[in-house]
């Protein structure tokens, strides 16, 4: 892949599957300034392992892995390069301001209890919640179908605990 | 909650959200036309310096010692010799952890699966702990190299005690460093002061997962 195509792929792969970025990056930092830096990390090694993406995988995994990857392990708080950054804007005002509605604080409370789950644990409880097979979860974690179902069974019964708790 | 809730719950939040992201398509053009570096690659310019100086201080040191081994062992200050030879031998020892982690560093690949993946990185750190831990031994002969036979003649019991006293010293907190630069001790401060600083905190943040990827594998 020449230069000029490898570019407009990934401008196109950031386009359709923007999604994923963001939903890991709002998962694992929570404070806005620090999110445009992960999802930045996140479309740098992207772009860099860009050569490297067949097939094999589908698109999903590939791009959970490297997001979750680095939101994981590669993402520190100070940015260590020249900030040379474009703006990625999120509203999020909208989604939590109005806390009257049962919904929008049922909300609020899953970010916050999944934000109380360890890192390995909340790559988990994403992917189970935008509904990925156990095989694709398998997959993009590296570990086997059966761990996969016991430790999404744990992180629901943690988080069904943390919400009865509240209700009680 | 039950689970359609939770999905559901899930799904209202993000649907929202990326309705509500302005993506600067120019962030990604931006992004493939810039040489940037990532943030684990931004370690290595740092870790080949240190290679670099490492390998010319072995390589000078140990040219030197090899001629006074060779040509003038019976004048030598043994002192001198064998301090400065463990020291020599202990940098060079480091200089090859510093090797394995350059390519360990090429060899992270980020689209390989989560778990994977922080196991590579936590290898990385051990061999961190290591180099920081062979480095440490190397203080007691920083203390020694300079001791002389004609101090053991002529130097009375008090001239000793300052000198005898430091050396001890360092050798007491190299080996006790030695033994206890390890995962477990992570959390205790003189830990968090040694590794305190941009070139441990990814590795750091590794560390902090051993747990967390060992229990993945039960």
């Amino acid at each position: 892949m020449d230069k000029q195509k490898q570019q407009q792929f990934f401008q196109q792969i950031i386009e359709q599957h923007k999604g994923i970025l963001f939903k890991v990056a709002s998962t694992y930092c929570p404070n806005d300034e620090d999110r445009q830096d992960l999802i930045q990390e996140i479309m740098i090694q992207i772009w860099q392992s860009i050569h490297k993406y067949n097939d094999e995988y589908k698109m999903s995994t590939w791009l959970y892995r490297i997001s979750l990857n680095v939101a994981i392990s590669f993402y520190r708080k100070r940015s260590v390069r020249t900030r040379n950054q474009a703006e990625l804007t999120k509203h999020m005002d909208g989604i939590i301001a109005d806390q009257d509605s049962e919904k929008e604080l049922h909300l609020s409370l899953l970010e916050q209890f999944i934000s109380e789950l360890k890192e390995l644990d909340k790559a988990l409880i994403i992917l189970y919640l935008e509904d990925k097979s156990h095989d694709e979860i398998s997959a993009i974690m590296g570990i086997s179908l059966s761990n996969v179902g016991t430790k999404i069974g744990r992180i629901k019964d943690k988080l069904r605990t943390r919400f009865s708790q509240l209700k009680a | 909650m039950n689970e359609l809730e939770l999905k559901n719950l899930w799904q209202s939040a993000h649907d929202k959200l990326e309705v509500s992201i302005e993506m600067n398509k120019k962030n990604a053009e931006d992004i493939s036309r810039m040489k940037v570096r990532s943030l684990l690659g931004s370690m290595k310019p740092m870790k080949i310096l240190v290679l670099l100086l490492g390998a010319v201080w072995v390589g000078v040191g140990t040219s030197l010692l090899s001629q006074i081994y060779l040509h003038a062992f019976s004048e030598a200050n043994k002192f001198f010799l064998f301090s400065a030879s463990i020291q020599i031998f202990l940098t060079a020892i480091a200089l090859w952890v510093y090797v394995y982690q350059l390519i360990t560093i090429n060899m992270v690949d980020v689209s390989e699966p989560v778990v994977e993946t922080q196991k590579r990185l936590i290898r990385l750190k051990m061999s961190t702990l290591w180099v920081t831990r062979i480095l440490f031994l190397q203080l007691p002969v920083w203390t020694t190299f300079w001791w002389n036979e004609s101090m053991l003649a002529d130097w009375n019991l008090v001239q000793w005690i300052l000198p005898v006293t430091v050396t001890v010293a360092f050798t007491c907190a190299s080996i006790w460093l030695f033994f206890n630069i390890k995962y477990e001790n992570r959390n205790r401060k003189w830990f968090q002061l040694i590794f305190n600083g941009k070139e441990w905190t990814p590795l750091m943040k590794s560390m902090e997962l051993l747990e967390q990827v060992e229990t993945r594998e039960e």
